[in-house]
């Protein structure tokens, strides 16, 4: 097992970035604009609870919550999550028939920066990194769920990997010759940007007019659902209209009318390599990929109003070793200048008080049907095949 | 089926330590199925809790049987023979059945493929029933597992035998390991043969383990037929000499 200290060594000795905090951590601006407080409200959201051995109050998100579950309402679910969940945790939120995300240390270190991030200041970047199955999109989703209650605008690119392999049509675009456009993934991203951001998009006005064909254009001052509504229906269009809305969102976020929400898993994926070839079989770079070009642009820090949320991801990446987690492997020399000053929180595997946790949870829900299971043996040899690796947990516990 | 080969008699080992001499041959019959190992070997005792029972708690028996592994030669245990406490030999053997060209990694992943399947549509159906119901339902895929094997064994079996230059099929009982045998062996041709291709086995073999489980499906109609055609040849019992 490869050894980890405890300040990851990021770069040779010559290079001196200061990675503390980039903002004061005094009171969070958030009061001023939008006039509710920055916590949960608690009394709709509670369910029924008569389990509540591990269940945590959603009011208070604090250290002594480390450890409990939390429920995410069904209503909640397809709201903030159309994509973005990891699909085992799908099947397990349909078999158990409700969304439980465990509390943990790195979640509760983002949501504090979060609660007390100063817009005035350019966006910060915080990447989640760590070993494979250690719960880096889950503590995402967390975030971005914490974000999507206290009425942000949620950017959520739920696997950047997508978008550089497996690509069925690609086209040329129209807006720039060298660049290609991938109309299904756009269109069926713009859905889901929908689905999760309906009431702002009737808010924003667009700036500029955009001319689509001969026929079609949207006019300034036209809400950006328009565009939106324009890259569904005209599918060629779509990346298109996803370029316009990031652009869109970048110049008016320092408005002040939202905050915004940049969460992208896999961000690897911007820098590395494609699997995609053109139809002469030369190889695509990612930069030409139009998609990929802007959504770059949206998670540099030159813009106000909002954090930028980001995972590493080793699972879906292409070319780069298995053993790999550190952002320098992933992320390449190109990557990492481009993502440079970043605060980087590492995810690591369960601590006994969370591993306790987590079996209580399988325990409460009947999900360990195995007789033995149930047994101090039977708990000592999960942690042991399992080595408190929350993704090898959870698929032992499957057939148990 | 032709009619089971006696095994030959067993070598004797006097010189060599365990490594077999040679093998008293009789004519017309050939050894099938047999080990390196010779009769004095011990079979590996891989039960933690064997070792873990303090001296003053054993019986007699217990303790000359400790004395006597002390001095005794034991065979290795195979790779696949665990100290685990979720193992089971049912479940291993099964696996090993659907195991093909020797790829075990893939035969244990369909395996607990199947049982996380098996466990996600019984939760569903426990979700979706009333109270009473609830009850009644199983959750535990191996006790499903187990049930359905066990509802798939054919307590009675059929032979070829030769009799004046026809073969006739004759109703036979069956050892306990044939019978669990051809249950497996009927469960996985069902789920390789009768199913659509594009269908993935961890799918179909829920499929037919449940269907199996409540005493339906096409593998125990196979074990009815066997039966049915046991008792229709019932007057050719006679021709069995053993």
């Amino acid at each position: 097992m490869r050894e980890r200290s405890g300040t990851p060594n990021f770069r040779e000795v010559g290079r001196e970035r200061n990675y503390g905090r980039q903002f004061e951590s005094t009171s969070c601006s958030l009061e001023t604009l939008r006039g509710s407080s920055a916590l949960y409200s608690a009394g709709t959201m509670l369910k029924g609870m008569t389990r509540l051995i591990s269940r945590a109050h959603k009011a208070k998100h604090g250290e002594q919550q480390e450890g409990q579950h939390y429920n995410i309402p069904h209503q909640d679910l397809k709201t903030v999550f159309p994509h973005g969940l990891p699909p085992r945790f799908v099947m397990q939120v349909k078999t158990f028939n409700e969304a439980c995300l465990m509390v943990r240390k790195p979640a509760l270190e983002l949501l504090h920066y979060l609660k007390n991030t100063n817009f005035a200041h350019p966006a910060v970047r915080y990447i989640l990194y760590g070993e494979k199955g250690t719960g880096k999109t889950l503590s995402l989703c967390h975030v971005v769920h914490f974000c999507a209650k206290q009425d942000w605008l949620i950017l959520h690119v739920p696997d950047a990997h997508r978008w550089v392999k497996n690509c069925r049509d690609l086209l040329q675009s129209t807006y720039n010759k060298q660049r290609l456009d991938q109309p299904l993934e756009a269109s069926t991203w713009l859905k889901n940007f929908r689905t999760s951001n309906e009431r702002f998009l009737s808010q924003i006005k667009v700036q500029e007019k955009y001319v689509w064909n001969k026929r079609e254009s949207t006019e300034k001052g036209s809400p950006l659902g328009d565009v939106v509504e324009q890259g569904i229906t005209r599918v060629r269009n779509a990346t298109d209209a996803v370029g316009i809305v990031l652009k869109e969102l970048r110049r008016q976020s320092s408005c002040g009318i939202f905050h915004l929400l940049v969460a992208v898993d896999g961000v690897n994926a911007l820098w590395g390599r494609t699997t995609l070839k053109r139809e002469d079989k030369s190889p695509i770079a990612p930069e030409e990929l139009a998609f990929i070009y802007n959504l770059r642009k949206m998670v540099k820090n030159d813009w106000n109003g909002g954090a930028i949320v980001l995972t590493l991801s080793q699972t879906g990446s292409l070319f780069k070793p298995r053993t790999a987690y550190m952002p320098q492997e992933l992320l390449g020399e190109e990557g990492f200048n481009a993502l440079d000053p970043f605060i980087p929180i590492l995810v690591s595997n369960y601590n006994p008080k969370e591993f306790q946790s987590c079996i209580q949870y399988y325990l409460e829900n009947n999900w360990l049907q195995h007789e033995k299971a149930h047994t101090e043996g039977g708990m000592k040899e999960l942690l042991f095949l399992s080595n408190a690796n929350p993704g090898q947990l959870e698929r032992l516990c499957a057939y148990l | 089926m032709a009619a089971p080969s006696v095994k030959a008699v067993r070598g004797w080992s006097g010189l060599a330590l365990g490594v077999r001499g040679v093998v008293l041959r009789l004519p017309g019959l050939t050894q099938v199925r047999w080990s390196r190992y010779g009769p004095e070997f011990q079979d590996p005792q891989t039960d933690k809790e064997y070792y873990r029972k303090p001296t003053a708690q054993l019986t007699e028996e217990e303790k000359y049987e400790r004395e006597l592994r002390k001095t005794r030669f034991i065979k290795a245990a195979p790779a696949t023979k665990t100290s685990s406490v979720f193992e089971d030999p049912v479940v291993s053997k099964f696996t090993n059945m659907m195991m093909k060209g020797g790829n075990k990694v893939l035969a244990r992943h369909l395996m607990t493929q199947t049982l996380e399947t098996v466990k996600r549509k019984q939760f569903e159906k426990y979700h979706a029933a009333s109270a009473k119901e609830q009850a009644t339902i199983e959750r535990n895929p191996y006790t499903i597992f187990h049930q359905a094997l066990k509802n798939c064994e054919p307590v009675i079996g059929l032979v070829s035998i030769l009799k004046s230059g026809r073969f006739y099929q004759v109703p036979v009982p069956l050892a306990d390991r044939r019978r669990r045998f051809l249950a497996m062996k009927w469960m996985i041709t069902e789920c390789r043969e009768k199913k659509h291709r594009r269908m993935l086995m961890p799918e179909k073999l829920s499929h037919e383990l449940l269907q199996a489980f409540h005493n339906q499906g096409p593998v125990v109609k196979r074990k009815r037929d066997m039966h049915k055609m046991a008792e229709a040849n019932r007057a050719l019992a006679h021709y069995r000499w053993w």
